[in-house]
């Protein structure tokens, strides 16, 4: 038995050994297609497509043009596992930008680890990720950078806040780290935490926790959870005559919110990895485009995605300068890939970035916008200086 | 051979751990009881592995063990999943058909909530970083674990069906009160039936936790447990084949069909509408049918002549 699994182990190696890289050369995509996380999965493929249809019209890798594979990682481990199994060994892509989830990511990164495939995570955000291993990073800025921005916002806004409600989403692995985040940063402030709620993502009444907040007399009510609960919360918060400010964690962060609370909405503020208004040539130029085909600004999530693929094609133009990609054997182009993306500095729509040695993103701008309500339906993000 | 060891051997171990899933709810339901608590059990299971083999309370025992903690999580997920079927079993089985499926759910949700909220486990991120069974490397490599639990549960699946506890199941499950009047104890033996399969739950989870690497609340959830018992429904409930033939072709239908993107869903919803409508018996069911003569008829019954008052004929 033992031998024989050697027979195969050894088989595996020479095979992957003597793999070329192939042309276009093809960069894998693990995102949720389907299942509930499928809202955020569908802005991510959009921006994938929109980064592959941009850097190939621009001449792709130094002429040689790239091409996008797709896999469905939906919002489970098991299907994440089974979309990272086959963009590495049947699509022999040289990297992956993936999965949706954390918690997939979790599942789903090692195996690309000990395939030594780099990965790129577009929307990973828990503490943990880059450490996974050497050949896992992330251009999704972690909670404990983006959230902190939000409450120093509202102060700023309203200096006069001492009392602050904290309520979150307690089976959402995003928002029970991210309420982490909130609640330090709040007592960092010299803010008074007066209570911590917790609710579910399922839950559609949201009374006993609105009441709560209401007998705490808070001037401050910070929520993280998703976008139907999120949304609801804060509209039973207004209506049962909550004044204060709210302030929306990274669930919230998507304009299906808004057909929730409709009117509701209005002042809702919500720290931003990304703002449509980041003002380099390489976001303004993809602004432009977005707003052309979709008729509105790109979200966080495209954005984001689109950062990952462009980062893995500039560190791949890097290594063609050196030896065309066509004579590398593709083991060797995915370790060297790895090492020269974190090497790499980038000019992306998130502004610039770079990696630590871990591979955690190193981003220079942040942002904090204010949901502004036209009317019930229409609204939109306004960013504040 | 190793290309598609590579590529499809997460896939294949997960259809044996998905066969092993649906015979773990295939025990209770040998001797009558729809329980669809086997995800809560599986989930505690890999729970358990997971907290000795990551927890820096257990550092000391991981050294002093080394590989042998392994074979040791799935002891300890048997004997603590065991316990707890018993504790859940003996109340819960009181009730009956669709009662105790509901009973059972609502046990899947409590501990799916106590996780949720313990930091042992975690929280909603779960625990990561779960170390490889034995340093294997490859998802395949998890079959010589996986394989020999199923042909061990099968082999003791066709044991029990011929012993005469298999017989006291088989009883319980045509009739309850028919069973208890020949004196056989009920209670005893659905428990037995129930425990049976929480531990090979338990023992499933305990060798999933590092075949998955993370570990987490979405792991034993209601729609998980809607997923088994579809596994059992589609290949067959009254034959051990059944549900692994149903766990393995189901949890295949979606990954097989992957190049078809989004129609996959589509296909694996027809598949399961097209079983129940035309394979009441699940697929295995349907080839016995197929292979067997139908089995023999009740002799017809002796006429009763009733006698008319007055006599005459």
């Amino acid at each position: 038995m033992k031998r024989l699994a050697l027979t195969l182990t050894l088989g595996l190696l020479a095979a992957a050994q003597a793999q070329k890289v192939a042309t276009p050369v093809p960069i894998g995509i693990a995102v949720a297609q389907t299942s509930n996380t499928a809202l955020l999965g569908q802005e991510q493929v959009i921006g994938a497509r929109f980064a592959e249809k941009f850097l190939n019209a621009r001449g792709g890798i130094n002429g040689t043009p790239i091409r996008l594979v797709f896999q469905d990682a939906a919002g489970d481990e098991n299907s994440a596992i089974n979309a990272f199994q086959n963009l590495i060994t049947k699509e022999n892509v040289v990297g992956i930008v993936g999965p949706t989830l954390s918690q997939q990511a979790f599942a789903a990164d090692p195996i690309a680890e000990r395939a030594k495939v780099p990965v790129l995570g577009p929307s990973n955000t828990a503490k943990g990720i880059p450490q996974i291993g050497e050949f896992v990073a992330r251009v999704s800025a972690p909670v404990a950078v983006v959230a902190p921005n939000a409450i120093r916002q509202a102060l700023r806004l309203d200096p006069k806040i001492k009392k602050v409600a904290v309520l979150y989403a307690q089976n959402d692995a995003f928002s029970t780290s991210e309420t982490g985040t909130f609640q330090e940063t709040a007592k960092a402030q010299g803010l008074n935490v007066a209570t911590v709620q917790k609710f579910q993502t399922t839950d559609t009444d949201f009374t006993t926790q609105v009441t709560a907040v209401l007998n705490a007399g808070v001037d401050l009510v910070i929520v993280s959870g998703l976008a139907a609960d999120g949304g609801n919360l804060v509209k039973q918060l207004r209506q049962l005559g909550y004044k204060g400010l709210i302030i929306g964690g990274n669930g919230l962060n998507t304009s299906n919110i808004f057909s929730v609370c409709q009117r509701y909405c209005d002042g809702i503020i919500i720290a931003q990895a990304y703002s449509p208004a980041q003002p380099s040539a390489a976001n303004q130029v993809f602004v432009k485009e977005y707003r052309a085909q979709y008729k509105k600004d790109p979200p966080q999530f495209a954005a984001q995605a689109y950062a990952g693929v462009q980062v893995m094609v500039e560190a791949l133009r890097a290594l063609d300068r050196k030896k065309k990609l066509a004579q590398w054997d593709l083991g060797e182009l995915r370790t060297a890939l790895n090492k020269q993306i974190l090497a790499g500095r980038y000019n992306t729509p998130l502004g610039e970035l770079r990696f630590d040695k871990d591979g955690e993103i190193i981003q220079k701008d942040f942002y904090v916008a204010q949901i502004k309500m036209k009317d019930a339906r229409t609204g939109s993000f306004v960013f504040l200086k | 051979m190793g290309d598609f060891l590579a590529q499809y051997g997460f896939l294949i171990v997960t259809m044996v751990q998905a066969g092993l899933l649906g015979l773990s709810l295939y025990f209770p339901l040998q001797a009558g009881q729809l329980s669809l608590a086997s995800p809560g059990f599986y989930a505690v299971g890999g729970y358990v592995a997971a907290i000795l083999l990551t927890n820096p309370a257990f550092a000391g025992l991981r050294e002093s063990l080394g590989g042998a903690l392994f074979p040791l999580t799935w002891l300890a997920a048997a004997l603590i999943c065991g316990l707890l079927g018993l504790v859940v079993g003996i109340p819960a089985l009181r009730l009956r058909g669709i009662y105790l499926a509901l009973a059972t759910i609502a046990f899947v949700e409590i501990l799916r909530v106590v996780s949720l909220n313990l930091e042992i486990t975690g929280g909603a991120i779960g625990i990561f970083g779960i170390p490889q069974a034995f340093g294997f490397q490859d998802r395949w490599q998890y079959i010589w674990l996986f394989g020999p639990l199923l042909i061990l549960t099968l082999l003791f699946a066709r044991q029990l069906e011929r012993s005469r506890v298999g017989r006291a199941f088989r009883a319980i499950r045509e009739d309850e009160l028919a069973a208890d009047a020949m004196g056989v104890p009920p209670t005893r033996y659905k428990v037995l039936a129930f425990v049976i399969g929480a531990v090979l739950a338990g023992i499933v989870g305990a060798m999933s936790a590092p075949f998955l690497n993370t570990w987490n609340a979405k792991q034993g959830t209601f729609d998980a447990s809607i997923a088994i018992l579809a596994f059992v429904l589609i290949g067959g409930s009254r034959n051990i084949w059944g549900p692994v033939v149903g766990g393995a072709l189901l949890t295949a239908v979606p990954e097989v069909l992957r190049f078809l993107a989004d129609w996959r869903l589509v296909i694996n919803g027809l598949v399961l509408v097209v079983a129940s409508l035309y394979l009441p018996q699940g697929i295995v069911g349907a080839l016995q049918g197929v292979r067997r003569p139908p089995p023999p008829r009740r002799p017809p019954s002796v006429p009763v002549v009733v006698e008319a008052p007055g006599g005459g004929s």
